[in-house]
């Protein structure tokens, strides 16, 4: 009896220990399941994991690529300096650590204070703050001997991004400065890992900012090196695993010329304008400036927030690119595209004559368009017309054509267009045609507005940029250039004119001889810059109305007051009669064109030419 | 009588299977702390230690474990209120009692006391096992368990209840109980995990379902344990070369992460080696479980062998990612004096249930 039930209760407790042993066993298998999946299924995926656990790569800053002119002279190029850098977060009191610091380095007040403001506002380069920067050879020497007292500071070879000529170049160059939001993803490292960055430039991960600068950025900024560190979990180096330098950038050739640009500079004094000058057989950018200008040194290197918002606030705009997004009427230089206009529309022959008494009444409601000279030029034909700049000869053409018509063809030249291939900010303006002004001014067109614009004014605006590639096409005979600042071989342009302007070969001839006429003839309205060289020039100069005069009084009282005076321009090419420069001046409140914008035109040739 | 001085009670499977265990261990151990050797020394030192207790425990005989059973219960309870009262608080739980310099996990030994009690209390009971007898077992199992459970100790309160709840299911308790207990469990699930558990469990069972949501927080653990374990591969990195043991990348790699160290030193060969060790372990148990010479021995061996499976089979489970963490070493493996000595005690009583045959009635 008590054998049975210890035989039925040992059956049960086996059964029920062998269950429970089971199911352990099923967890066991569980377990083991789980971990061949983790082990084997998912290898890779965690292999990579502990990897971007332990391994910490962080990039080397390449160096950037200088900017040479056409000679292969640098425009903007890297220079090195030693700076004495500290690491912040290494030192506990900033000010106890100058005290401790000022024996070895010399420190103005100035550079005290920044550097303790910077301290507390936790404005460093990655890790780093530059308490001095370019340290002379002797007290580099004092640091280097002490700089085992010193552990929280180095001394680091640092460049910085420099132009000899940093108040010429502002607007074609541009500057680059330091940019935390952008990160070069062309090397696979984490964003986050950025702020770790191994330094070259003293102001920290620079990219460009404006000009080219900024457009040729990729060119520019070379290939960031890499070095992968292995770090533990509290993130501390433990030894650097691998390393690949940086490439340095590609050199930007351009066609910029520094004398060149530099002469417009001189020659336009602290004048408001622009100069661009263009070679014709490249259609190269030989000349981009834009008065006033600013320093891209300071802009680079770190200018003090006044300095900039005196800039900012100037009301002379010193950051206006004039050249390339300047919007002024052409003038009287807009003539020869009318008068070609004539010519292929048949509006006109070489020898029409026509009368002009000084001005152009116009038959629909005898409204009075004005020449500039009082009495007229009596009988002019298009060639005297160019030469005296005859304003009724082209009010009359100008009546005659058709508006759409004009403007398509002035749209050939590059008017209301972007013009420059590379330029960072070109603005293409507009061309007037009756649909733009119902729909900007919600108006129709008047015949009177086409006489306007047959003297280059009423509602036309081009830029200097536009005017530079304009005159190019005339002094090429027709050939549409791209313009480039950048040479070819490197040039990011993509502009692509294929439809020359076609217009036979005598005319062509004819329009260079009456064109040099204006400069060189006796009767040219710019003769007064013809003595200024030693090789003849062709071109057309204008003086833009800033407002509509009625009465002498009014001429007067607008002569007065600067920024109501008029602009003056000049499109030029030469020499002639085989041109290899075109050049556009214009000169803001500069009145009369020729005589005022001329002479600049012709530094700039002379410089282009080297017949200084 | 001369027999009982001429024979030494041990099982050399077992003997042998354990030893092979702590000696790796060790080695794993020097692995996990960076090559501490004074710690690994120290440990070597509880684990001679704990072989000597274990021999020494096999020599009793099972007698002697039932007739003290109330009072080693009694004991270790009381060892409990003592650390409850005046035991010094780490990590935020009052677990270990001081005994001069010697720290020790009261709830170590409740594992052992509560089964043996509970075995000693049903072993000569009728089958099946009357309600009378079963609310008594439960209501002590309870108690033990909210004792720990307070501490806060929850992985090691369940490891308690279940150590007494095997006794009890061993002994023959009614499937119909099992059913309607589990039921009642599923139901009154939602009123645990509002009253019973602590924000920081909750968070813990949270994390598992979705360690990536909180990955630098609380799935840190298990992200990286895992990663520890997935990047080891089939071979491992070898000892000593694991990235993320040896860059600390790996949380509490000594005690209850150990089993990652291996994993991604030693690859899935080592892991299969190691839980074939603890598996052959384990089946010893179960023959001796089932060989042992009195009803009482049979339930002793069974419950003990069991919290010791199921201890080890929380922390491998939470370890590979398949249970939320919950502090509990992995058995003869993590540092930790007190786990060792109380697991050589558990074997030496397993020993001893085993080893000693009944005399035949002469």
């Amino acid at each position: 009896m008590i054998f049975e039930e210890r035989q039925v209760e040992k059956n049960n407790f086996s059964s029920r220990v062998v269950f429970l042993f089971v199911l352990l066993g099923i967890s066991f298998l569980a377990v083991l399941f789980q971990v061949f999946a983790l082990q084997v299924s998912s290898y890779s995926s965690y292999q990579l994991a502990a990897l971007n656990n332990k391994n910490y790569s962080i990039p080397i800053q390449p160096l950037r690529g200088e900017i040479l002119d056409r000679k292969g002279d640098a425009i903007v190029r890297n220079e090195l300096t030693f700076d004495l850098i500290t690491q912040p977060d290494l030192i506990k009191n900033p000010k106890l650590f100058l005290e401790r610091i000022k024996p070895v380095v010399y420190l103005s007040p100035q550079e005290e204070t920044d550097y303790l403001q910077k301290f507390q506002e936790k404005a460093f380069v990655n890790k780093e703050l530059v308490l001095k920067k370019n340290l002379t050879a002797e007290e580099i020497a004092r640091f280097n001997v002490r700089s085992f007292i010193f552990k929280n500071a180095f001394i680091g070879k640092r460049y910085r991004r420099v132009s000899d000529y940093p108040k010429i170049f502002s607007h074609v160059v541009g500057y680059s400065s330091r940019s935390d939001q952008q990160f070069d993803f062309s090397i696979n490292i984490p964003r986050s890992h950025w702020v770790d960055a191994e330094l070259t430039y003293a102001n920290g991960l620079i990219q460009g900012k404006t000009g080219l600068e900024e457009t040729y950025n990729q060119h520019l900024i070379g290939k960031h090196g890499e070095r992968v560190y292995e770090i533990n979990a509290k993130g501390r180096l433990v030894q650097s695993l691998e390393y690949y330098p940086p490439e340095r950038g590609l050199d930007l050739n351009t066609h910029l010329d520094i004398d060149a640009q530099a002469s417009a500079a001189l020659s336009l004094g602290n004048r408001k304008g622009a100069v661009v000058a263009i070679e014709l057989k490249s259609g190269g950018i030989n000349v981009l400036y834009s008065s006033p200008s600013y320093s891209i040194n300071k802009l680079s290197n770190g200018m003090s927030e006044e300095e900039f918002q005196n800039l900012i606030t100037d009301p002379d705009k010193p950051f206006f690119n004039r050249a390339a997004q300047g919007r002024y009427p052409p003038a009287s230089t807009i003539k020869p595209a009318i008068g070609m206009f004539g010519l292929t529309n048949k509006l006109i022959e070489w020898d029409d004559e026509i009368d002009d008494p000084g001005f152009f009444t116009l038959p629909e409601n005898g409204r009075i368009y004005r020449g500039w000279k009082k009495g007229g030029h009596k009988n002019v034909n298009l060639k005297k017309a160019l030469l005296v700049s005859s304003n009724t000869y082209f009010f009359k053409l100008a009546y005659k054509s058709d508006m759409k018509d004009l403007a398509s063809y002035l749209s050939s030249f590059g008017f209301g267009q972007k013009v420059c291939g590379d330029c960072y900010d070109e603005d293409a303006v507009f061309l007037p045609t009756p649909d733009w002004k119902f729909k900007n001014l919600n108006s129709s067109w008047f015949t009177g507005d086409t006489v306007n614009i047959g003297v280059g004014q009423g509602y036309l605006v081009s830029t200097p940029m536009q005017l530079a590639h304009y005159i190019a096409i005339i002094a090429n005979k027709g050939e549409i250039l791209p313009l480039s600042i950048v040479q070819a071989d490197q040039t990011l342009s993509r502009i692509d004119n294929s439809n020359n302007i076609k217009l036979p070969k005598a005319d062509w001839a004819k329009m260079h001889d009456a064109l040099t006429g204006v400069i060189e003839s006796d009767y040219g309205t710019a003769r007064s810059i013809r003595d200024l060289k030693n090789f003849k020039v062709a071109g057309k100069s204008g003086t833009a109305e800033l407002v509509s005069l009625d009465s002498k009084e009014a001429y007067l009282e607008v002569r007065d007051t600067e920024l109501l005076r008029d602009h003056s321009i000049i499109i030029a090419f030469g020499p002639m009669p085989n041109p290899q420069y075109a050049v556009s001046v214009v000169i803001e409140n500069g009145e009369s064109g020729g005589a005022v914008a001329g002479p600049v035109a012709i530094e700039v040739l002379k410089s282009l030419l080297n017949e200084q | 009588m001369n027999n009982k001085f001429s024979k030494i009670y041990f099982d050399p499977y077992l003997c042998f299977s354990l030893f092979l265990l702590s000696t790796l261990g060790l080695f794993f151990l020097y692995s996990a702390s960076n090559a501490d050797i004074a710690l690994v020394l120290k440990q070597s030192a509880y684990v001679a230690l704990g072989f000597l207790i274990m021999i020494g425990v096999s020599q009793a005989d099972p007698d002697l474990f039932r007739r003290t059973s109330a009072l080693f219960l009694i004991f270790s309870i009381f060892l409990l209120a003592i650390t409850f009262l005046f035991g010094p608080e780490i990590n935020g739980a009052q677990r270990w009692v001081r005994i001069g310099s010697f720290s020790f996990q009261s709830s170590e030994l409740l594992k052992l006391s509560l089964p043996i009690f509970i075995a000693n209390f049903l072993f000569d009971k009728r089958l099946p096992i009357q309600p009378k007898e079963m609310v008594v077992t439960l209501s002590i199992i309870i108690l033990a368990f909210i004792l720990v459970a307070r501490q806060p100790d929850l992985g090691t309160g369940l490891i308690v209840a279940l150590s007494g709840l095997f006794v009890l299911f061993l002994s023959g308790l009614s499937w119909s109980f099992i059913g309607g207990l589990f039921a009642i469990l599923v139901i009154c699930s939602p009123l645990i995990w509002n009253v019973l558990l602590q924000p920081f469990q909750q968070q813990r069972i949270a994390t598992l379902f979705n360690p990536e949501s909180d990955p630098f927080g609380a799935g840190w653990n298990i992200i990286q344990s895992k990663i520890a374990i997935g990047s080891g591969g089939i071979f491992g990195k070898g000892f000593g070369e694991g990235s993320q043991t040896q860059l600390n990348f790996l949380p509490e790699t000594k005690t209850d992460f150990i089993f990652s160290v291996i994993g991604e030193e030693f690859g899935f060969l080592g892991v299969f080696l190691l839980l074939s060790l603890y598996f052959f372990i384990l089946m010893r148990c179960l023959y001796l479980a089932l060989s042992a010479r009195d009803r009482f021995c049979r339930l002793v061996i069974g419950g003990i062998s069991l919290t010791f499976a199921a201890n080890l089979i929380i922390n491998l489970s939470m370890v590979v990612g398949l249970l939320p963490v919950v502090g509990m070493p992995l058995p003869f493996i993590s540092k930790g004096g007190s786990s060792l000595i109380s697991l050589f005690f558990a074997f030496g009583i397993i020993t001893s249930m085993g080893t000693h045959k009944k005399f035949l009635p002469q």
